[in-house]
């Protein structure tokens, strides 16, 4: 059952194995010329790989979740999705690059919508590419592909945020968004940072929630912070 | 090394450096968990490049090329989207590859459908997208960008 179960984990990964043993009996050569094939897109992958990791990383620890909303969260409106397509647009590397990136953002609070456009942008629309294509195909067929594809990301990005809820992801990305303060209730009365200021500070004129690990909260703590708050700005979902 | 992976190169380490001055501890977290998220893709990553070799073996970009440009333009248009999921190919040669078909008469709208499915749409990349953000969102997003590349593709036929 434990071999069963670790072969579904892995089902993809099984498989390529399995169709290369398949290949190389049947025809030796062709098994070797896929392993060749494959060795400009390993180069491709560790060029990019680890410092995607490591940026993304940094991110995480470095930006609160709270600049993340603001940017690209639900209500960053078409700043946001600029910002996007500027992630989206300056970055380097293969499409599933952005999924590590993308997770993050997504964790702290980055839209659905704005996540769908790095995606797509990550994918297409690269500023070395662009050269490539006026290269290959010519100024007008580059800008109007580049116009084209802007506006289709641009509309099933909107769509996709539509379909998607919450719920539809997976735990390791929806449990994250726990512990929220209503920005448009906290009169910045300060009782919460009193209370607990290992997990609240000041911003200004309101109170945010510090960067944290989540199984690291003081349960009782948090519980009489929420209480304490006058205006119950304080939200916390398990 | 393009000007952008560079660019992202440097951009980190001065991060990193910045980072480590400010906070030891809190930079060791970091690279702690970008080992960690590398030691978790890695798998599902190498699988995405072997099975592109694998792809690439059978169905050579160049053969996709030759047959395409014996369809009709419909047939061609869609047959190329569908190759171009299953497909995945760099850039540069993805670029001069396209530029041959436009040039050998196969018309702008089935080379504009490949070339857009060939980066947006992939099959190998689902499993981990789907991994990732669940079955619904890997299946929307990649569904619309296949959908889309076919609007874009018809579009450019018009306007070109």
């Amino acid at each position: 059952m434990k071999v069963l179960k670790k072969i579904k984990e892995n089902l993809f990964f099984v498989l390529v194995i399995l169709a290369y043993i398949v290949v190389t009996l049947i025809n030796p050569s062709m098994g070797l010329d896929s392993v060749k094939n494959s060795g400009y897109y390993i180069k491709e992958m560790l060029l990019i790989m680890p410092v995607i990791f490591i940026l993304t990383a940094l991110l995480d620890l470095w930006i609160p979740k709270d600049k993340i909303m603001k940017y690209l969260g639900k209500d960053a409106g078409l700043k946001g999705t600029f910002l996007a397509f500027v992630i989206g647009s300056i970055s380097a590397g293969p499409i599933y690059a952005a999924f590590p990136m993308c997770v993050m953002l997504r964790k702290k609070g980055a839209s659905t919508r704005n996540i769908v456009v790095i995606l797509s942008s990550w994918a297409v629309i690269k500023v070395p590419m662009l050269l490539n294509e006026v290269k290959f195909l010519g100024l007008k067929f580059m800008i109007v592909r580049w116009i084209l594809t802007v506006l289709a990301i641009i509309l099933f990005s909107w769509l996709t945020d539509k379909m998607i809820k919450d719920k539809d992801y997976p735990e390791e990305i929806a449990k994250s968004s726990e512990l929220t303060i209503d920005k448009k209730a906290c009169m910045g009365c300060n009782v919460c940072v009193e209370q607990y200021p290992e997990l609240f500070e000041m911003e200004g004129n309101k109170a945010i929630v510090k960067e944290h690990d989540e199984n690291m909260l003081d349960m009782e703590k948090l519980k009489t912070t929420i209480e304490a708050c006058p205006v119950k700005a304080i939200e916390y979902k398990k | 090394m393009d000007f952008f992976t560079i660019a992202i190169w440097v951009g980190t380490v001065v991060f990193l450096l910045v980072s480590f001055i400010k906070n030891k501890e809190k930079t060791k977290k970091a690279l702690k968990m970008a080992f960690n998220m590398g030691k978790g893709m890695a798998k599902s990553i190498f699988a995405i490049i072997f099975a592109i070799g694998l792809i690439l073996t059978f169905l050579p970009p160049e053969q996709i090329a030759e047959f395409v440009s014996n369809q009709p333009a419909l047939i061609a248009t869609v047959a190329s989207a569908l190759l171009g999921t299953i497909t995945l190919v760099p850039a540069f040669i993805a670029f001069p590859l396209v530029g041959t078909l436009v040039n050998a008469g196969v018309g702008i709208m089935p080379s504009v459908a490949f070339l857009t499915t060939l980066t947006m749409v992939g099959v190998v990349t689902f499993p981990l997208e789907k991994e990732k953000f669940g079955l619904k969102f890997a299946a929307i997003r990649n569904g619309f960008s296949f959908l889309f590349a076919i609007i874009i593709a018809v579009v450019m036929g018009v306007f070109i």
